[in-house]
């Protein structure tokens, strides 16, 4: 029996094998095949090695939480980012997911601090506004002293609409919301924008 | 396995693999299919920004047989939902169209005249001068209509008394007086006299049941005109809300998004 042929559901190598390609082929972009080669890898690895994965898969997932203020991934109870005093406070972006905080901070743009919603309200997949952490935010809004929001959920259909739902609830508070621009990048050249992406740039054109 | 080419509403995404979504489309000529958009995730694509919600686009795809998913192979934006802010009727509106199109429609059954009207009511959601909800209970009736849910609305169910007829003082066509009431399984309306007393929270006016004949009609021009009262969008809400529940047979899922009475 060889370990070189793993696969099918009863493994000749034995029940623990076939699991681990199970386990491998449910991960986001991993085929059955890729599922076997990496069970092989594990297989064939310093033992070490092997161990040392499981282990930081096991650590990773005790030990990284939600943040108590402003619900984004991380090890602590308030994330770096709400602890950091440089941060302005008064200004919170709102973001549907954590990777969202860790694509906006890698810009370097911002120096306010974050919302993690933790989705979008997506009715059509029974996702209500009671699913997300919306309540959570307005309580921010009213007790910190918030004085902007800025909006960067998705721009699409369910993201506009999560984004007009939370300000339709802030109406009568004293906060300034914005929407991220959408449109043109920076660098590229009108002629090669689509049709969609020059609407965007128009409608959220701004005064020099 | 062929290359079909047509226009189409998206009403379902569902995520497949990391870059890739299942796509729910209402076609113009194939009705609603479902189609693998490879790679739909990434910024450049053949996609444009044609695939959200609602959006309507022209598409390519290529079907496969025996029930296999479709491939999306392009779709160019035609127009984007965009309903006028700030009021979220409009948005709500749009989903439960969506949802209405997916549950009352059948897979790989032409459907035209059902495109139309959701091409219609999706324009009329996004129009800031029309009444969202009387495009919302235009479209109810409408579908209704077209898949073949909606009964006869012109004599009792049960007994068959006109409710055309002139009655007494009626002499003008309008309905007799009196509630009519729901008859949710037959798709029809019962009158007072057959009425039994576990439907009647289901009634109507007639004047309601006058608007719901009229929309049934789907008179383009006809129902542009019908100016419908609060009392009369409510009952025909109500009506087409308990017809949907029967035919799908739970009440539709976005329905909660919408404040109608
Ligand atoms: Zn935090
Ligand atoms: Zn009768």
């Amino acid at each position: 029996m060889s370990p070189d042929r793993p696969g099918s559901p009863d493994h000749p190598c034995g029940p623990s094998v076939s699991r681990l390609i199970e386990q491998f082929s449910r991960l986001p972009g991993i085929g059955r095949k890729s599922a076997e080669r990496l069970t092989n890898h594990i297989l064939n690895c310093p033992a070490g090695d092997a161990l040392a994965l499981a282990d930081a898969i096991r650590t990773v997932r005790e030990q990284v939480r939600r943040c108590s203020v402003c619900f984004t991934l991380t090890e602590d109870d308030v994330c770096r980012i709400c602890r950091d005093p440089r941060r302005d406070r008064t200004s919170v972006c709102v973001v549907e997911q954590p990777r969202d905080v860790v694509a906006l901070e890698s810009s370097g743009a911002f120096q306010g601090v974050y919302h993690v919603l933790g989705g979008r309200i997506a009715p059509l997949e029974g996702i209500g506004p009671e699913d997300l952490t919306i309540d959570q935010l307005i309580r921010r809004v009213r007790q910190d002293g918030v004085r902007e929001l800025v909006m960067a959920t998705n721009p699409t259909v369910d993201g506009d609409g999560t984004a007009l739902f939370i300000t339709n609830l802030l109406q009568n508070d004293d906060v300034t919301i914005t929407r991220l621009a959408r449109g043109i990048a920076s660098g590229s050249v009108l002629e090669f924008a689509n049709r969609e992406m020059l609407a965007d740039a128009l409608r959220g054109r701004r005064e020099l | 396995m062929s290359q079909e080419k047509t226009e189409a509403i998206v009403i379902r995404q569902a995520e497949f693999s990391e870059s890739s979504r299942v796509v729910t489309l209402f076609s113009k000529d194939f009705g609603k299919l479902s189609v693998l958009a490879k790679g739909v995730k990434r910024l450049k694509g053949p996609f444009d920004a044609g695939i959200d919600l609602l959006s309507r686009c022209h598409v390519v795809f290529i079907r496969r047989s025996s029930g296999a998913l479709g491939i999306l192979t392009e779709a160019r934006l035609a127009a984007r939902f965009q309903p006028p802010g700030p009021d979220l009727m409009s948005l709500y509106g749009g989903y439960y169209l969506a949802e209405l199109l997916n549950g009352l429609t059948e897979d790989d059954d032409p459907a035209p005249l059902v495109y139309e009207l959701a091409v219609r009511s999706l324009d009329g959601l996004m129009s800031d001068v029309q009444d969202s909800l009387s495009v919302i209970v235009e479209f109810e009736i409408g579908i209704l209509r077209l898949s073949g849910h909606l009964g006869d609305l012109t004599e009792c169910t049960a007994c068959g008394t006109s409710f055309l007829e002139p009655s007494g003082a009626h002499t003008d066509g309008s309905p007799a007086p009196g509630r009519l009431v729901h008859w949710v399984s037959q798709g029809g309306l019962l009158c007072p006299s057959c009425c039994r007393p576990e439907y009647r929270k289901r009634s109507m006016s007639a004047g309601s049941v006058a608007a719901l004949r009229q929309l049934g009609r789907m008179d383009r021009q006809m129902s542009a005109r019908v100016r419908l009262t609060k009392q009369q969008i409510r009952e025909c809400h109500q009506f087409a809300v308990s017809a949907i529940a029967h035919v799908l047979g739970r009440r539709p899922k976005t329905l909660r998004y919408l404040d109608i009475g």
